[in-house]
C-alpha cells in the first residue's frame, strides 16, 4: 500500500559493504514507509542477502560508507539486539539449529526483550504459551516443535514456518525476509505468503529478498528492485518481477537497459 | 618413586575375595611405576594430582561419614526405583532386599568371573585398572534378569581425607532391560577409583548414566569396561564436572559386532581443574554401530581432555562408527586438547570422526541477538543448550539430582 | 592375491625406475664417527662455521634415542653399517655440463629430467642431485638475472656462507630429533634457493634426487630462503634403484618465508619401496618444516607420497607471523607392505592465522597408512583458523588405515574443524561407471583419482599429470 505522505521507515543511503575485505555492496540507495512491501531481486551474489544482514547487524559484514536509518536514526552503530528491540526484524534464508535450547524459551526470551522495549508487560511461562499457541495457528505450525531444540530437525518449510512465527511474536516495524520462498512446496509457501500478509500493516514495512518471481505472486510487492553487482540497477511496480521472469536478468544488466534509479 | 614404593609397601595384606587381584594389582604397580607424560596415554594428565591421590590414607570401614549434610545433596530416593551405596569395605547390600531379577553372584560365580577376566581387563599394562585391583577389597557382583526392572541407583560418596576404591561388576542377562545411574561425589581432599564391569547379554538393552560430581581437591580415576553380545544396546552418558582431577577410562567390546553403542560425555571444567576422559571401541566383529559424541567446556584456567579410539579390525566388517568431539574453549587461559583416532584395517566400513575446538558459534549468537536477545543472555542459553543435547540423554531418573542443574548454572562464559 | 572380493585384487607394475647406473663411484668407509664428519667436512671443503655445525648435531645425536614411538616395528637400523659419502668420481671440477659424465646426463634422460641444453624443460630449472651429490642446474644464469640464487647447498655453503649461515638450523635446530640431528651430521648434498625482496621467480624450481648406491644412505639438506614479498613454487622428485637391502634416507627440508612471502613445495615421492614381500625398499625419514616468519607470508606443501617401505614424514608450518598461511595437501598411497606414517603439523603462533589440512590416504595390500597431524592454538593466535579433512579408502580388507589427529588450543577466538571418514570404492560406484562402458580397472582408477582430485588441484601442472600417472601405475591390477 503506497501512501506518499507515509513515514520513512528505513532509508539506505550509499551503502558500501564489504566482508572479509572484499567489497560487496556498492552505493545501495533504498527507502522504505510505512505500509509498503518492497522486494529486491537478483542473482545468486549480487548482493541482496548482504544487504538484508548487514541491515540486521550480522558482524561478519563491515560498512565502509553509507548510512541505513531506521525510523530517522542511524542504525549502524547498534548492537543487532538492539536493532531487533527497536523492530527490525530479519527472517533468515538459513535458519540457524542451536541444539540443547528450547524452541519455546528462546521465542519466550525474544518475545519478552522486545516487549520490555515497547513498554509491554513481560509474559510469564503460561501467558507466553497462551499468546504461542494464538499465534501458532498463522503458521499452522503444530505445537511439538515448541517443545524441540531451536530449529533442530526441522524440515525447510519448518523451518520457515518458525521463522514467521517469531516476525509474529515479535511484532516488527520492517521485517526482512530472506529467500523464505526458497526451499518451500507451493502448500508451504501459500501459508507463509499469508502469514507474511496478515502481519503487515499500515503502520509496518516488509522488505522481500528473493530471486524468484513465485513468491510474489502471493504476496504482492509495491516496489520491485534489481539488484546487481552490489547496487539497485532498476526500481519499478509490481510488473517488473514478471518482466525479469519472463527476459531473466540479463535484460536489466545489460547497460543499454539501464533505467537511473531515483 | 620412594613415595610410591613406601605407598605400595603400606597397603594391608591382601585379604578378602579380591585378594588374588590385589596381589596381582600391587605386583603391576610395581612394574609399571609411577605414570609419566612420556608414555602417551598419560602425556596430558596432571601428574601431581596423582600424586596427590596416592598421598591420602585408604579408607577404613565405617559409615560415619555419610552424614545428613553429605546426603542432602543426593536426591529422593527414586519411587519405584532402587538405591545402593557403595564404598569400599562395608556390605551395599546389607539390610536390602533386592528386587525381583537382581541378586548377587554367589561366590562360585564371583570365583569364575575373577578368573576370566583377569586376562581380558588386565592391570599389568594399565595403571589406573592396577590401582584399583590392588586397593579394592569389596567386589559387588550382580546377575540381572527381567523387562520390568526398578531403575538402579549407585551412589559413590567419598570421605574427605581419604581414598576409596570400588569395584563392580554387573552381569546383565539376555534381553533384560535396565536402566542404571551411578553418581559418583567428590568430597574435600578426597579421592576414588571406581573400577565398573558389565557383560550385556543377547538382546540386553542397558542405558547407563553417570554423574560425577566434584569440588576442590577432590580426584576421580574411573575404569569402565563393557563387554557386548550381539543385538544388545548399550547407552551410557557420562557427565564429569568439579573434580580437580577425573579421568575417566572406558572400553567398549562388541565381542561379535551385531551390536548398538550409544556413548554421550560432557565434561565441564573450571578454576584449575583437569577432566579427562579415554574412550575405546572395539568392534570383533561385523556389523556393529557405534555413535559418540563427547563435549567438553573449560572456563579459567582448567584444562578438558579427550582421547576416543575406534578400533575396527578385519573382522568387523559393515561397522558404521560416528563419533564427534564438540569443544568449547571459553578462556584464553584455558586449554583443550582432543584426539579422536580410527584404525581401521575392514574395508567396508563407514567410519567417520570430527573434532572441533572454538567460542560459541558465532552464527547461533547473532541469531538469537537479531531476535533482541542479549549477547549474555544468548550466551547462556547456548552453554544451557549445549550441555542439555548431553544430559537429556541420562536416564529419565537422573533429573531428580538437582546437582545437574546446578551445572547449568555453573557455565558461564 | 588374499581377497577374494570384486574390488580388492592385485597390485604394482614393476618398479620402472629400478636400474643401476655403472660408474665409478667415490665412497668414504663406512661407519660415522668424529672423524667421518671431519672427512666429509674436508672433502666439501667447507667453512669452519658448517664443521661446527655438524661435530654440534653429532654430539647431540649420539645422546638421541631412536624413535619408535609410530609403532612401525623395523629392523633395528646399524649406523655403523652405512655409508655417509658417495659421489661419482670426477678427475676435475665441472665447469660445464658438457663436462659432467655422460653417464649422468643419460640417466637422468633416463627418468625423464633431461638436464642438456637442448632438451631440458623449458619452464623448470633442474638441480640433480646424484647420491651425495649434486651434479648439475641449469638455468642458473638465466635466474641470477633475477638475483634468484638456485644451486647446490655445497656450491651456496662456498659461495654464500653468509645467508647459509643465518639460515640454516634456523627452523630445524640440530638436536630437534634423531634423524634431523644425523642429517645435521653428515648432510651431503642438496638444494638452496634464496629469492630476493619483491621478485616472483620466474620459473618453477625443481629438485631431482636419485640414490644409485645400495649401501649409503642419503642425507640431503635443502634450504628455501624467501625474502618479503618474493614468492617460488618449489618441486622435489625421488627415485633409487632396486635393492634388496633397505637404505636409509633422512633429508631436512627449512623453509623461511619473510613477510608477504609465499613458498610452494610440492613433492612426488617415488623411492624404491620394496617388492611384495616387503624386502628392500627405501626408509625414508624425513623431516620438513617450513617457518611463515612475516605476517601475512605462506607456505604451501602438496605431496604426493607412493613409494618407500616406510615412510615418516610431517611437512609442518610454524605460523609466526600475523596473518601468515600455512597448508597441507597430502596423497599417501600404500602397497604391498609398505608402511607411511606421515601428515602436518600447524603450528600457529601469530594472530590471525590460518591453516588448512587436506589428506588422502589409500591403503591396499598389506600395507599400512596413518594420518599423523597436530594443530596447536597458541595462547596469542587470537583469530587463528584451522580446516582438515583426512580421508582414507581401503582397497582390499588386509590393509589398514589409521587415523591420529592430535588438537590443541589454548585461545577462546581460535577456531579448529577437523574431519575424518573412511570408504572404499563401492560396487554401485564401479558398476555405474561399467555400465557406461568403462573398463574395470579405468574406473578404479578415475575413482582414486577422483578422491585424490581435491590434492591433484595443488600440484603444478607438470606435476598433477605425473602424479595422476603414477597412481594408475602404483594400483594397476590392485584390483579386479
Amino acid at each position: 500500500m503506497i501512501k506518499k505522505d507515509a513515514h520513512l521507515i528505513l532509508e539506505i543511503t550509499d551503502l558500501h559493504a564489504s566482508v572479509e575485505d572484499q567489497p560487496i555492496l556498492q552505493g545501495v540507495n533504498l527507502q522504505i514507509r510505512a505500509g509498503e512491501i518492497h522486494a529486491v531481486m537478483g542473482r545468486n551474489g549480487s548482493g541482496k542477502s548482504t544487504l538484508s544482514k548487514i541491515i540486521a547487524g550480522h558482524p561478519a559484514y563491515t560498512v565502509t560508507s553509507g548510512e541505513v536509518k531506521f525510523q530517522g536514526k542511524d542504525i549502524l552503530n547498534m548492537e543487532p539486539e538492539d536493532r531487533a528491540r527497536a523492530g527490525v526484524f530479519l527472517g533468515f534464508q538459513y535458519p540457524v539449529e542451536i541444539p540443547g535450547v528450547s524452541n519455546l524459551e528462546f521465542l519466550r526470551v525474544a518475545t519478552n526483550s522486545r516487549r520490555v522495549e515497547m513498554d509491554e508487560e513481560e509474559l510469564d511461562t503460561f501467558a507466553f504459551e497462551d499468546l504461542v499457541n494464538e499465534k501458532l495457528k498463522l503458521v499452522q505450525m503444530d505445537p511439538i516443535f515448541l517443545e524441540r531444540s531451536v530449529n533442530e530437525g526441522f524440515s525447510g518449510g519448518e523451518k520457515k514456518r518458525n521463522e514467521i512465527l517469531q516476525m509474529a511474536l515479535l511484532q516488527p516495524i520492517v521485517s526482512i525476509l530472506d529467500e523464505t520462498d526458497s526451499g518451500l512446496d507451493i502448500d508451504a509457501l501459500r501459508v507463509i505468503a499469508a502469514g507474511v500478509n496478515q502481519l503487515n500493516t499500515p503502520y509496518s514495512a516488509t522488505l522481500l529478498i528473493t530471486h524468484y518471481q513465485r513468491l510474489l505472486n502471493e504476496v504482492i510487492p509495491d516496489f520491485v528492485h534489481v539488484m546487481s553487482s552490489g547496487k539497485i540497477l532498476r526500481t519499478g511496480g509490481k510488473e517488473l518481477a514478471l518482466e525479469l521472469e519472463e527476459y531473466g536478468y540479463d535484460c536489466v544488466e545489460k547497460p543499454s537497459n539501464n533505467k537511473e534509479v531515483n | 618413586m620412594a613415595d610410591y614404593r613406601q605407598w605400595l609397601n603400606s597397603l594391608p595384606e591382601p585379604n578378602g575375595v579380591l585378594k588374588n587381584l590385589q596381589t596381582q594389582g600391587r605386583a603391576s604397580l610395581a612394574n609399571l611405576g609411577m605414570p609419566t607424560n612420556t608414555l602417551e596415554e598419560w602425556r596430558l594428565t596432571d601428574l601431581n594430582c596423582l600424586q596427590k591421590i596416592l598421598n591420602l590414607p585408604l579408607y577404613k570401614p565405617n559409615r560415619d561419614y555419610l552424614d545428613e549434610e553429605k546426603q542432602k545433596e543426593w536426591a529422593q530416593r527414586p519411587k519405584n526405583g532402587f538405591r545402593l551405596v557403595i564404598d569400599s569395605q562395608t556390605n551395599p547390600l546389607e539390610d536390602i532386599n533386592l528386587p525381583n531379577g537382581i541378586r548377587p553372584l554367589t561366590s562360585a560365580e564371583v570365583e569364575k568371573l575373577l578368573v576370566q577376566r583377569s586376562n581380558q581387563y588386565s592391570s599389568s599394562r594399565n595403571w589406573q585398572v592396577a590401582i584399583n585391583n590392588a586397593t579394592a577389597t569389596n567386589f559387588l557382583a550382580l546377575k540381572i534378569e527381567g523387562q520390568n526392572l526398578p531403575p538402579l541407583e549407585l551412589i559413590m560418596q567419598s570421605d574427605s581425607g581419604a581414598f576409596i576404591p570400588t569395584r563392580i561388576a554387573l552381569i546383565v542377562e539376555d534381553k533384560t532391560k535396565l536402566n542404571l545411574l551411578q553418581v559418583a561425589l567428590g568430597a574435600a581432599n578426597s579421592a576414588q577409583s571406581h573400577l565398573v564391569e558389565i557383560y550385556l547379554g543377547k538382546g540386553a538393552e542397558l542405558n547407563h548414566g553417570l554423574i560425577a560430581f566434584g569440588i576442590e581437591e577432590a580426584n576421580m580415576i574411573a575404569n569402565l569396561f563393557v563387554e557386548q553380545k550381539t543385538s544388545s544396546h548399550y547407552s551410557f552418558t557420562s557427565v564429569q564436572h568439579g573434580w580437580s582431577l577425573s579421568r575417566l577410562e572406558s572400553l567398549i567390546v562388541q565381542t561379535n559386532g551385531h551390536a548398538n553403542t550409544t556413548l554421550k560425555g560432557l565434561q565441564v571444567s573450571s578454576k584449575k581443574q583437569q577432566i579427562a576422559t579415554h574412550s575405546r571401541v572395539k568392534f570383533e566383529g561385523p556389523q556393529g554401530c557405534l555413535e559418540q559424541l563427547q563435549k567438553s567446556a573449560a572456563t579459567d584456567n582448567s584444562h578438558c581432555i579427550f582421547n576416543g579410539s575406534i578400533q575396527v579390525p578385519q573382522l568387523a566388517q559393515k561397522t558404521n562408527a560416528a563419533q564427534l568431539s564438540r569443544n568449547l574453549l571459553m578462556s584464553n587461559r584455558a586449554r583443550i586438547d582432543t584426539k579422536p583416532e580410527l584404525e581401521i584395517i575392514a574395508d567396508d566400513v563407514r567410519c567417520t570422526h570430527g573434532a572441533t575446538i572454538s567460542q560459541l558459534q558465532e552464527e547461533e549468537v547473532f541469531y538469537m541477538r537479531s531476535r533482541g536477545i542479549t549477547t549474555e543472555q544468548a550466551t547462556s542459553l547456548l552453554l544451557k543448550g549445549y550441555c542439555k543435547e548431553i544430559l537429556d540423554n541420562l536416564p529419565v531418573e537422573s533429573h531428580r539430582w538437582e546437582i545437574l542443574d546446578k551445572l547449568l548454572k555453573s557455565v558461564k562464559r | 592375491m588374499e581377497s577374494q572380493t570384486a574390488v580388492g585384487k592385485v597390485v604394482s607394475q614393476a618398479y620402472k625406475y629400478g636400474f643401476v647406473t655403472d660408474i665409478e663411484t667415490e665412497k668414504i668407509p663406512k661407519g660415522i664417527n668424529e672423524e667421518t664428519i671431519h672427512l666429509i667436512s674436508a672433502k666439501k671443503e667447507e667453512p669452519e662455521f658448517l664443521l661446527n655445525f655438524r661435530l654440534k648435531a653429532f654430539n647431540q645425536w649420539k645422546k638421541m634415542q631412536e624413535p619408535n614411538w609410530a609403532n612401525l616395528g623395523y629392523p633395528e637400523i646399524n649406523y655403523q653399517d652405512i655409508i655417509y659419502y658417495a659421489a661419482p668420481t670426477e678427475k676435475n671440477k665441472k665447469s660445464s655440463l658438457e663436462e659432467v659424465d655422460p653417464k649422468l646426463l643419460e640417466t637422468f634422460d633416463k627418468l625423464g629430467i633431461p638436464l642438456s641444453e637442448q632438451k631440458r624443460l623449458s619452464n623448470v630449472a633442474v638441480d640433480a642431485v646424484f647420491d651425495s651429490v649434486s651434479i648439475a642446474t641449469t638455468y642458473k644464469e638465466k635466474l641470477a638475472e633475477h638475483g634468484v640464487i638456485f644451486c647446490s647447498i655445497s656450491e651456496a655453503i662456498k659461495e654464500y656462507p653468509d645467508l647459509v649461515e643465518k639460515y640454516i638450523g634456523s627452523v630445524v635446530p640440530v638436536s630437534d630429533n634423531f634423524f634431523a640431528a644425523l642429517n645435521s651430521a653428515v648432510f651431503s648434498d642438496g638444494s638452496f634457493v634464496f629469492i630476493p625482496k619483491g621478485i616472483n621467480c620466474p620459473m618453477d624450481l625443481s629438485s631431482y634426487f636419485r640414490i644409485n648406491s645400495g649401501d649409503i644412505g642419503q642425507f640431503e639438506r635443502t634450504l628455501i630462503i624467501a625474502e618479503e614479498a618474493s614468492s617460488v613454487s618449489y618441486l622435489e622428485g625421488c627415485t633409487a634403484p632396486m635393492f634388496d637391502t633397505n637404505t636409509l634416507h633422512a633429508a631436512v627440508v627449512e623453509l623461511v618465508a619473510l613477510d608477504e612471502a609465499s613458498i610452494k613445495y610440492s613433492t612426488v615421492q617415488n623411492w624404491y619401496s620394496g617388492n611384495e614381500q616387503g624386502i628392500g625398499g627405501i626408509y625414508n625419514f624425513v623431516t620438513k618444516r617450513g617457518q611463515c616468519r612475516g605476517k601475512k607470508s605462506k607456505i604451501s606443501w602438496s605431496q604426493v607420497e607412493t613409494g618407500s617401505a616406510i615412510t615418516w614424514k610431517y611437512p609442518s608450518c610454524i605460523l609466526q607471523g600475523e596473518e601468515s598461511i600455512g597448508e597441507f595437501y597430502s596423497v599417501a598411497l600404500t602397497n604391498n607392505r609398505q608402511k607411511a606414517d606421515t601428515g602436518t603439523k600447524m603450528i600457529h603462533v601469530g594472530a590471525n592465522t590460518r591453516s588448512t589440512i587436506v589428506s588422502k590416504g589409500i591403503s591396499a595390500g598389506h600395507s599400512s597408512n596413518s594420518y599423523r597431524g597436530l594443530v596447536q592454538m597458541g595462547p596469542k593466535a587470537y583469530g587463528a583458523r584451522n580446516f582438515s579433512q583426512c580421508d582414507s579408502m581401503l582397497i582390499g580388507d588386509q590393509a589398514a588405515a589409521n587415523t591420529y589427529p592430535y588438537i590443541r588450543s589454548q585461545q577462546p577466538q581460535a577456531k579448529i574443524e577437523h574431519e575424518a571418514s573412511t570408504c572404499r570404492i563401492s560396487e554401485d560406484q564401479l558398476f555405474y561407471l561399467q555400465s557406461r562402458g568403462i573398463g574395470f580397472e579405468e574406473a578404479v582408477s578415475m575413482m582414486v583419482s577422483g578422491f585424490c582430485r581435491d590434492v591433484f588441484n595443488q600440484l603444478p601442472m607438470e606435476f598433477a599429470a605425473e602424479a595422476d600417472k603414477l597412481m594408475a601405475l602404483k594400483l594397476e591390477g590392485s584390483v579386479g
